[in-house]
């Protein structure tokens, strides 16, 4: 037995005060009245008698002393809190560790999956320690830490609130050695695992075939002709036939039933030219599979429209040339002498010109220093810069991604006012390439400062990019971007995140990124000023499909230790201290004891 | 304050103490003695002898019988009646006061002794006797018996041995002795009983309880203090003390009574609180005291 609150000296102090102040007040407790009576020679006898009849009348004399010793000792040592580990359990700091990667969420024979059986193993252990024992319920993921409780509902409670989830695993560390870690899982994606840490294993082998693969590329020979590449993974220990489907909201299916061996995978390229567009899903059908999130994938396919642009010039070769090798623009040029605004274009690219009112389709506006008159939707030139050369960019911005302007030549630029437009390139002295600055304020554009002629730019590299770029941030649609569930960042700041039911999901907004937590596998989108990037989420991890391909041999299991008392002892102390309390009270009223 | 009102002394008129025994008196008064003589109530006959007042000759005897046959009568005594009151300080419990109530018993004896002409000694006692009346007779003397009796003051403790040895040791002759006490002796209430049955009185046992000796109403720690020897002694009330305490008390009571039965004393116990009249009207008289 240990004291949690007092040394044992000071135990021991206060015991020996306690005995020796209650017998003290008991003394003090027997002042008698005094009664006069005609005789005493009957009670005499009487008492005589009574003390000669039985050795109860001369113990419970000394019965109330003892039972107030009694009550004083057991509130003593409550004040002090006995640990006895054979009856609470041991008390201390215990860390239990969940594993809550995917593979947890894997059925077992009797229908309840890994992670439940974890978390009553959790409940349990929470159970069977001491009383006055604090929790801390940490788990693999990084999702959850709480801090220390000796609350046990409050300690079940966070481990209710965990749920298995992608994510690198991570064995959290502990404050200090004294604490007991507790780490359960199925022993298939785990981290470095301590020492000290004590393992409980939930863990059976199960069938589980997973997509391990599922992605949508255009076919080189036709850029706008998607394809689909599908990997099914038989991760259980017998050759089992699945059922392949690929499907979208229109009218494209595809189904193939293979027989897939053990350990082996399946893969095939399926051709989406049936396909309309959009969401589609792969799904597996299989008998016996024990975990269903790998049974399912998502992605998107773009829709296959080309981008009319109409080039405002009054000759440009190098741009109707980068214009006309893109595949995915269907040009047409036009003199700004006759330039009229069409409903049926989606982008203009103005060379050397600039409407006075701004189209209601995005545009590139490529030099405004020769002749562009000065628009109110466009910067104001303010002067030319003699040689600039780029000086920095922004790589994050989608116009600029893949961009190298490092050795581009430029004789002259236009010099405007950074301050209103969003600068995606810029020398020294002035933005070179600058784009539409407020969201939602019309139309985007992008805007080259500088004149083609006046520059090499045209026979970079990277100019084609540019053109492409800018194009395809004008609004074509792009592949959607591929991530596991969990955690999951996508490169555009402060976008509005929706989930695969069209509700929004909570997200939050970084420097350079924007972070939401995807629990489900599904088709997500990031909006931004309009613009929608589709997120496949999909659990599509060898790692965590492999449920049958335990890390660690932990041997036997290990059974947390039972304890018989539900409270502390010094509750039971205090109780029977009561309980004796008002024992006492009842026979010193009923004259049982003195 | 009189010991009891007039209505109450001329009911005591038609009442008159019985002795078990027949006692020599010393003068002629109402109570047969064991003497022949010249009473009223014939006796028995014997043969005359000379010396024998011939007034007494049954002449019609010696007519048919040619004998001189005496004609006995009973001779017609006055009886000692020896009170004895014990006047400790346990007496002066009670209520109403045990002593109290003891002197009005006492009075009320008395009266009918006296007025039956019997003589009547008074004696209070307690470790010793502490007052005695001389012998009184006649109904005239009840005022002095009555001023003997007011006088009587409670103190000491209870030697009904001691004193009673001393009083019967003057010389007394032999009568009834009414003991009016509680009886709470510590050597017991045989010591002094026994020594009035040696010297062989008629013995009659007026014992005398308060309420709150025969239902104490006592409650927690309590340090008992004796009135008489004023020795305290701890106790801790508790119902099964209380009931051993009754049990006690009647206990004492019934050996008491086994005593005065098999030795064929006259036994009363009464508490203070029954009414005196209904004692001494009817108590006394199914007791066999009174007729």
């Amino acid at each position: 037995m240990i004291f949690l609150a007092l040394s044992p000296f000071a135990v021991t102090m206060l015991a020996v005060f306690t005995t020796l102040a209650l017998v003290a007040m008991y003394f003090l407790r027997l002042r008698h009245r005094r009664m006069m009576i005609a005789s005493s020679m009957l009670w005499n006898r009487v008492l005589q008698r009574q003390e000669e009849r039985s050795l109860w009348e001369k113990l419970r004399r000394i019965l109330s002393v003892i039972l107030a010793v009694i009550i004083g000792l057991l509130m003593v040592f409550a004040v002090a809190r006995p640990e006895i580990a054979a009856l609470t359990g041991s008390t201390g700091r215990t860390m239990i560790v969940m594993d809550t990667s995917p593979s947890m969420q894997a059925r077992m024979s009797d229908g309840r999956t890994r992670w439940q059986h974890a978390v009553d193993m959790a409940n349990t252990l929470v159970d069977s320690s001491g009383s006055g024992t604090e929790f801390r319920i940490v788990d693999t993921s990084g999702q959850y830490d709480s801090a220390y409780t000796s609350d046990a509902g409050e300690a079940k409670q966070a481990i209710r609130a965990l749920r298995p989830m992608a994510a690198p695993p991570r064995f959290p560390e502990s404050e200090d050695s004294s604490t007991q870690t507790w780490f359960i899982s199925d022993g298939v994606a785990i981290p470095a695992v301590p020492q000290s840490a004590r393992k409980l294993l939930v863990y059976e082998p199960v069938r589980n075939f997973a997509i391990t693969a599922f992605e949508v590329r255009s076919m080189a020979s036709a850029p706008l002709q998607y394809e689909a590449y599908v990997e099914v993974s038989n991760f259980g220990n017998d050759a089992r036939r699945t059922t392949i489907n690929i499907s979208e909201g229109g009218p494209g299916r595809i189904r193939r039933e293979v027989e897939i061996q053990s350990r082996q995978s399946y893969r095939e390229t399926f051709d989406l030219s049936k396909f309309d567009g959009g969401g589609i899903r792969a799904t597996i059908q299989t008998d016996g599979d024990a975990l269903a999130t790998d049974d399912i994938a998502y992605t998107y396919l773009p829709l296959k429209k080309k981008t009319k642009v109409l080039l405002v010039t009054k000759g440009n070769a190098y741009l109707q040339t980068a214009l006309r090798l893109d595949s995915f623009v269907d040009l047409s040029v036009a003199d700004p002498k006759d330039y009229r605004e069409d409903p049926a274009n989606d982008a203009y690219v103005f060379d050397d010109f600039a409407p006075a009112i701004q189209p209601s389709k995005p545009a590139l506006i490529v030099g405004i220093q020769n002749g562009v008159p000065n628009v109110s939707w466009l910067p104001v030139p303010n002067g030319t810069v003699e040689k600039p050369t780029f000086s920095k960019w922004d790589d994050n911005h989608p116009v600029m991604k893949y961009l190298s302007l490092h050795d581009v030549s430029i004789a002259k630029a236009a010099a405007i006012d950074p301050s209103n437009v969003t600068v995606l390139a810029a020398s020294g002295e002035t933005p070179l390439i600058a784009a539409s600055p407020v969201p939602g304020a019309g139309a985007r554009w992008v805007l080259l400062t500088f004149n083609l002629q006046s520059s090499d730019f045209p026979v970079h590299e990277s100019f084609p990019l540019f053109v492409d770029n800018a194009l395809a941030w004008f609004g074509r649609e792009r592949l959607a971007l591929r991530r596991t569930t969990g955690v999951v960042e996508v490169p555009i700041v402060n976008a509005q995140i929706t989930g695969p039911d069209g509700k929004a999901v909570s997200s939050r907004a970084y420097l350079d990124r924007t972070v939401f937590e995807a629990r489900d596998p599904g088709l997500y989108v990031a909006i931004k000023d309009g613009q929608r990037q589709y997120i496949a989420v999909n659990l599509m991890n060898r790692q965590y499909s492999n449920v049958n391909h335990p890390v660690l041999n932990w041997g036997s299991e290990i059974k947390p230790a039972a304890r018989f008392l539900k409270h502390e002892v010094w509750f039971y102390l205090l109780f029977a201290a009561v309980l004796l309390l008002g024992l006492e009270w009842f026979t010193y009223h009923r004259r049982i004891t003195l | 304050m009189p010991l009891f009102d007039d209505e109450f002394r001329k009911k005591l008129e038609y009442l008159s103490i019985i002795s078990k025994r027949v006692f020599a008196g010393h003068f002629r008064a109402e109570r047969r003695a064991t003497r022949r003589g010249t009473g009223v109530e014939f006796a028995d006959y014997r043969q005359y002898v000379p010396g024998d007042d011939f007034r007494h000759l049954d002449w019609k005897a010696y007519l048919r019988l040619n004998k001189l046959i005496l004609r006995l009568f009973e001779e017609e005594e006055d009886l000692p009646i020896y009170f004895f009151i014990d006047s400790s300080q346990s007496m002066t419990y009670g209520n109403p006061v045990k002593l109290d109530y003891a002197r009005r018993v006492a009075a009320a004896l008395a009266y009918i002794g006296l007025a039956n002409l019997d003589r009547a000694y008074m004696a209070v006692y307690a470790e010793k006797i502490r007052a005695e009346l001389p012998p009184q007779r006649g109904k005239g003397r009840i005022f002095k018996v009555f001023r003997f009796l007011e006088d009587v003051t409670a103190g000491g403790e209870t030697n009904a041995r001691e004193s009673f040895k001393t009083y019967c040791t003057d010389a007394r002759r032999r009568g009834l002795a009414v003991v009016i006490s509680d009886f709470m002796d510590p050597a017991g209430f045989q010591a002094g009983l026994d020594i009035l049955r040696h010297f062989r009185h008629d013995i009659f046992v007026i014992h005398v309880a308060s309420h709150e000796e025969v239902e104490p109403v006592l409650k927690g720690e309590l340090v008992l203090v004796d009135s008489e020897s004023n020795v305290s002694r701890e106790i801790t009330v508790t119902p099964a003390l209380l009931t051993d305490y009754r049990t006690e008390f009647k206990h004492y009571c019934d050996e008491f009574e086994a005593y005065c039965s098999k030795y064929q004393l006259g036994y009363v116990r009464t508490v203070t609180d029954f009414p005196f009249e209904d004692l001494v009207l009817k108590v006394f008289r199914q007791g066999r005291f009174l007729k």
